[in-house]
């Protein structure tokens, strides 16, 4: 461990930067999770239909959607670096775990920007009752940790291996699973006006330990020169 | 030589008695047979999983070969068990409960544990030089180490479950007729012997593959 504490917060906000920087000159990666995320919310709405009396389903699809989208889009900053042949140079200049905590909020960032278009035209394509804007956000914000923190670790790992897109979504679907559980109860505990407490707090233990072992995990991740 | 053919004999005796000699439980009728099969499968499965977690979290500690290919060998022999043991309890569920699958918090766990089996050995399909393979697959590893107890210990107390506990559930174990019990933990020691045994044939071929490999590199 080279860096510091003050300096490796400081690699953290470089590598935060630097992402957003690289995303937004292309905005190829968005542009292709919005779409991505659009269209398996249209085909969903398309196949069901609106389903205003049915929350228990909503729930389920709006999760549904949301896995999909983050499955399909947050390996991204982690293969980008393999394609481009940039990951040696960015492991020259800062420690495994700040390049990890740098690209995780970035997915994070990267997940909420997705959400802001995605929640919204569920809610109306689906003709979704009123939510409980506080317990819901607080499901999402949440779970969006959890699925960032998850699916970041797992990116780490996919993008050094053959075939990475392909083996992203299986492989990172058994450690996304308690989140899809815990996330889809607590958004149908909203809507039927029942406490969330247990689901957020679900859902938070399992972001913290899912973080926690990220912080010692991310060290072994790329040893060989 | 002789181990092996008295584990043999040990399993195929006790399955005998399974059927002649151990009597069945009143409301699980021909079904108590299951238990015999199931129980030790889904403990194997278990063990199985927690062996091939500790051996990768060492792996990543000592970086020794060796603990990769133990870590390996569990994993696939793992996933055999855990089929076994979700085919029978599917079968069992279809005669109890009428359906071969209804995700009660216990298939939802098998389940999840198929998935992690399955997951952990494509990963390691993926990946050719054996140190890299050995540390990233243990990186994963040690990921599902994290999320297990979540789903194993956490989802079945949130739902609601129909699946008999009768070795939690303290009811159930006063229930329980000693001679299904003598035949029940006689093959619990006896899959577990498998196990280990299966396991160290598994490490002893990933050992002579590597060597292999090694020589012709």
């Amino acid at each position: 461990m080279p860096a510091s504490g003050s300096s490796s917060g400081r690699a953290v906000w470089a590598i935060l930067r630097k992402e957003c920087r690289s995303e937004w000159r292309t905005r190829y990666g968005l542009n292709a999770a919005l779409l991505f995320a659009v269209t398996s919310l249209a085909s969903t709405s398309f196949a069901v239909g609106r389903m205003s009396d049915r929350t228990d389903v909503l729930a389920a699809l709006l999760w549904v959607v949301l896995l999909f989208a983050a499955l399909a889009s947050l390996a991204h900053t982690f293969v980008r670096e393999t394609e481009g042949h940039t990951m040696t140079l960015l492991r020259l200049v800062a420690t495994p775990t700040s390049i990890a905590l740098g690209k995780l909020l970035f997915n994070l960032l990267f997940l909420i920007s997705i959400e802001l278009v995605t929640v919204p035209l569920f809610l109306i394509f689906m003709g979704a009752p009123a939510p409980r804007w506080g317990p819901l956000l607080a499901i999402l914000g949440l779970g969006s940790l959890a699925l960032g923190a998850g699916a970041t670790l797992v990116a780490a790992i996919i993008a050094q291996t053959r075939g990475r897109g392909a083996l992203f979504a299986g492989v990172s679907f058994p450690v996304l699973l308690p989140i899809l559980a815990a996330a889809v109860s607590g958004t149908r505990a909203q809507w039927s006006g029942a406490p969330v407490t247990a689901e957020l707090r679900l859902l938070a233990a399992y972001a913290v330990a899912l973080l926690a072992a990220s912080l010692l995990l991310y060290d072994h991740l790329w040893e060989d020169a | 030589m002789i181990a092996r053919g008295l584990l043999l004999l040990w399993i195929a005796g006790w399955i005998v008695a399974a059927f002649l000699w151990a009597p069945l439980v009143p409301v699980l009728g021909e079904t108590t047979r299951v238990l015999y099969f199931h129980i030790p499968a889904a403990w194997v499965t278990v063990l199985a999983l927690g062996w091939s977690m500790v051996h990768s979290l060492l792996y990543l500690k000592r970086r020794n070969l060796e603990h990769d290919h133990q870590a390996a060998a569990a994993a696939e022999i793992g996933l055999l068990f855990c089929v076994v043991a979700t085919v029978s309890g599917a079968l069992w569920a279809k005669a109890m409960w009428g359906a071969y699958w209804n995700w009660d918090p216990r298939e939802t766990s098998i389940f999840f544990l198929l998935l992690i089996y399955a997951a952990y050995l494509a990963l390691r399909s993926a990946i050719d030089q054996p140190e890299r393979r050995a540390r990233l697959a243990a990186v994963y590893s040690g990921i599902a180490f994290v999320s297990v107890p979540f789903l194993i210990f956490v989802v079945p107390r949130i739902y609601f479950s129909l699946h008999p506990d009768p070795l939690i559930n303290p009811r159930g174990k006063v229930d329980m007729d000693p001679r299904i019990r003598v035949v029940f933990f006689a093959l619990l020691v006896g899959f577990t012997m498998l196990f280990f045994w299966v396991q160290s044939l598994r490490v002893r071929v990933a050992r002579v593959e590597h060597r292999r490999q090694g020589s012709v590199a």
